[in-house]
């Protein structure tokens, strides 16, 4: 028999008195890189299949390596609820395109080009389907035990979602930080951890009075090309921050210090490896294209001239092998910039305020389908 | 019997956290390894956990996460006492067996070369079979109303109003009658017109519309030319070609789109197969529409070549290498090749007299559009 007793001895460390208690990121970041590239490869060889696995992978290491007041979260998701969630949707999906695809034509029967507004049907089913995975991906998320959870209606969702769009095209984007605290307010409304419920404190005027001058100044974006990183970091770090700011759940709540500069890195970094990787591949083809003259005899005029259809297969081969290499390698700089780097780096400024609020929570409710999920990548709106 | 490390120093040992999946309390226990794990907070019984039933989850590195088959779905253990939690592990016989193996990887991608195969299969040979067969079975008011969508938009882009003056009219319905009872296409449902364009080209719409578009007209030099144009349009209805197509199209981007899913983040890959695949299947409904085309020709004793020459004129010499796989039309010098070998001294009486011609190529007015 084995008997083993396990007494630690000595004071027990106290509960952290008032100041505000931090979040770490413990992640290794090379673990992660070999966990991405890996899932990129099966997911290349199983045409993409793999990607349910490969986003659950993600964020169980995302979630695991992430310890709020010493203690680390957990996603409870499996890659099959995923799959099963994509297969139910594309049985639901399916009788809509073909429904889509009828109604279409009696609009186009009455006057040419009318089914156009048919669009906005499929942003109402993707707003539907962000409030359902979002849903989704709390219910997955456990902490000391207990899980969050999420009530309220997707359509509900969806509808204000639809009317905030309208006034954000009609004011030309002005009205987006109030759309954005509206939609957040009811989704944070309807987020519970255990018996807390959330709330979001930000408002769309304070949002406002940080990006308003980025809105006047987009127009020179798209002029001057090379700012519009600059700006889009900008942007989202002020977001970030503002979100941040505003999430409440039961007493405790968050702040955030992020700085406004703190994606420049990251964008620029993103954008460094695109270049360099497009540099490879067009050597490659360069590259290839050569090699092929040059086995065949030929000039690259008669090469690529009439009569050579059979001499250009081999060709069509390399160009397709070369550029499922640079999307293989754009989803690995994706995964690990713009996932993991910004998670760390967002987090990493997270102050956690009043956590003793949380100590003695109540588990409740049940786990939501995957079927939002399922929508969100039928529909290609999934965010991570 | 192996007592351990009972006396450990209180500065060595990292505490035990116990969360009993019903509420976030963190409460740090003591364990007994007995004929099952024993997880007790002072002053409270023991939590029992079976070996059997102790699975690893998801932890930080440095952290032995424990959950239990046989507890709460939620209740975790969380050892942080290197030594400790390789005593524990050590009694867990099934810990990782909840865990995707190498052997559940391979299982996934064994099943999607199948789905990718089975899927293939389906775009190459189902969905033709499925478009050949259904195209002729979609009832004639289905195929109208899509006829009817359609020529709103072509009227969209080429203009509103058919060309209308008599003569050229009487001439032209002429001479699509005369290609319509040799195609042997039933009356009721053919239309015809000419559009004022000056884009050279014609097509068939789904119901049996044709259209002529001006600039053909203005490049056509005899009626046979203008003709073996119609009868190649007359082919595409007669053998169904715009539902085929439409099923085939529906059905392959849909598959093909399934097949990649987003494993390129972008539509690069799914544009580049489809527009292979799709360009041989109307490659194919081209030719038999040029067969289509040189039979009735040859019913009505006119030879079908002028009608390749008009063609040859408009695309000139079309080249090969990568076009030809990407392209939806057979090469123009191999069709007028083909219909050079079909060609035949006139048998028959021309389809049009001179002034009828001469009517017809001004019907869209006599100004240049
Ligand atoms: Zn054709």
């Amino acid at each position: 028999m084995n008997d083993m007793q396990w007494t630690p001895i000595g004071s027990e460390p106290l509960p952290p008195p008032l100041p505000p208690t931090r979040v770490d990121f413990t992640g290794n970041r090379t673990e992660f890189r070999k966990l991405v590239t890996k899932g990129a490869m099966l997911e290349l060889v199983t045409f993409g299949f793999y990607r349910f696995w490969l986003v659950t992978d993600v964020r169980r290491h995302l979630w695991a390596n992430t310890a709020i007041d010493g203690d680390a979260a957990e996603y409870t998701g499996r890659a099959k609820e995923l799959l099963v969630g994509f297969l139910f949707a594309l049985a639901i999906l399916v009788p809509i395109y073909l429904a889509y695809f009828l109604v279409g034509i009696e609009f186009e029967r009455w006057q040419g080009f009318a089914s156009t507004p048919l669009f906005i049907s499929f942003y109402a089913f993707g707003q539907f389907a962000i409030f359902r995975a979002r849903r989704y991906r709390l219910t997955r998320t456990v902490w000391r035990g207990v899980r969050f959870w999420m009530d309220g209606s997707g359509w509900a969702y969806s509808f204000r979602a639809m009317l905030w769009g309208l006034l954000v095209f009609l004011t030309l984007g002005l009205a987006l930080p109030w759309r954005e605290a509206s939609l957040e307010r009811y989704k944070m409304r309807h987020t519970h951890y255990g018996d807390l419920r959330g709330e979001f404190a930000g408002d769309g005027w304070t949002f406002f009075k940080r990006g308003w001058w980025l809105w006047l100044l987009s127009p020179i974006a798209l002029v001057i090309f090379p700012l519009a990183p600059f700006f889009y970091a900008e942007f989202k770090a002020r977001e970030w921050r503002w979100w941040l700011d505003g999430i409440r759940i039961g007493g405790v709540s968050l702040s955030s210090e992020l700085p406004h500069n703190a994606f420049y890195g990251l964008y620029w970094k993103v954008i460094g490896w695109w270049t360099l990787l497009s540099a490879i591949f067009g050597a490659y083809i360069g590259g290839a294209t050569m090699l092929v003259v040059a086995l065949s005899g030929l000039s690259v005029e008669q090469a690529f001239g009439p009569g050579n259809a059979a001499k250009s297969i081999p060709m069509l081969v390399m160009m397709v092998v070369g550029y499922l290499a640079l999307a293989l390698a754009l989803n690995i700089v994706m995964r690990v910039y713009l996932q993991r780097d910004l998670w760390a780096k967002v987090l990493e400024t997270v102050d956690v305020h009043n956590i003793a609020a949380a100590a003695d929570v109540r588990g409740s409710a049940e786990l939501a389908s995957a079927l939002g999920e399922g929508f969100a990548d039928g529909l290609d709106v999934a965010g991570f | 019997m192996n007592k351990l490390s009972t006396e450990t120093p209180a500065q060595s040992a990292k505490p035990t956290i116990f969360f009993d999946g019903v509420s976030s309390r963190r409460r740090q226990v003591t364990l007994t390894l007995g004929d099952a794990l024993e997880i007790a907070e002072e002053g409270g019984g023991p939590v029992v956990w079976p070996y059997a039933d102790i699975r690893r989850a998801d932890s930080p590195a440095g952290i032995l996460r424990l959950a239990c088959a046989s507890a709460p779905p939620l209740a975790r253990l969380e050892i942080r006492d290197a030594l400790l939690a390789s005593n524990v592990t050590a009694r867990c016989m099934r810990l990782d067996e909840h865990q995707t193996s190498r052997r559940g990887v391979a299982k996934i991608v064994g099943w999607s070369m199948a789905a990718a195969v089975s899927i293939v299969c389906v775009v190459l040979f189902g969905v033709p079979l499925a478009a050949d067969r259904l195209a002729p079975l979609v009832p004639k008011p289905i195929e109208r109303r899509i006829g009817d969508a359609s020529e709103v938009q072509v009227k969209t882009i080429f203009g509103r109003n058919l060309c209308e003056d008599a003569a050229g009219k009487a001439a032209f319905i002429k001479l699509v009658n005369r290609l319509r009872d040799a195609a042997g296409l039933d009356d009721d449902s053919m239309t015809a017109g000419v559009l004022p364009t000056p884009v050279p080209n014609a097509f068939a719409l789904p119901g049996g519309k044709v259209f002529v578009l001006k600039g053909l007209l203005d490049k056509a030099e005899s009626p046979d030319e203008l003709a073996g144009i119609l009868a190649h349009e007359l082919g595409h209805l007669k053998h169904y070609d715009n539902m085929r197509g439409l099923i085939y199209n529906g059905g392959t981007s849909f598959l093909i789109g399934l097949l990649f899913g987003d494993v390129t983040g972008s539509s690069a890959v799914i544009f580049a197969s489809r527009s292979v695949v799709e360009a041989s299947y109307s490659r194919e409904a081209e030719t038999a529409a040029d067969t289509f085309a040189i039979e009735i020709m040859h019913a009505l004793g006119r030879s079908p070549k002028p009608a390749a020459e008009l063609m040859f004129r408009i695309t000139g010499k079309e080249g090969g290498g990568l076009t030809s796989i990407l392209s939806s039309h057979p090469l123009t010098e191999d069709r007028l090749a083909r219909m050079t070998k079909e060609d035949r001294p006139p048998s028959g009486p021309p389809l049009l007299t001179n002034q009828e011609w001469t009517a017809l190529k001004s019907i869209c007015g006599s100004g240049k559009i």
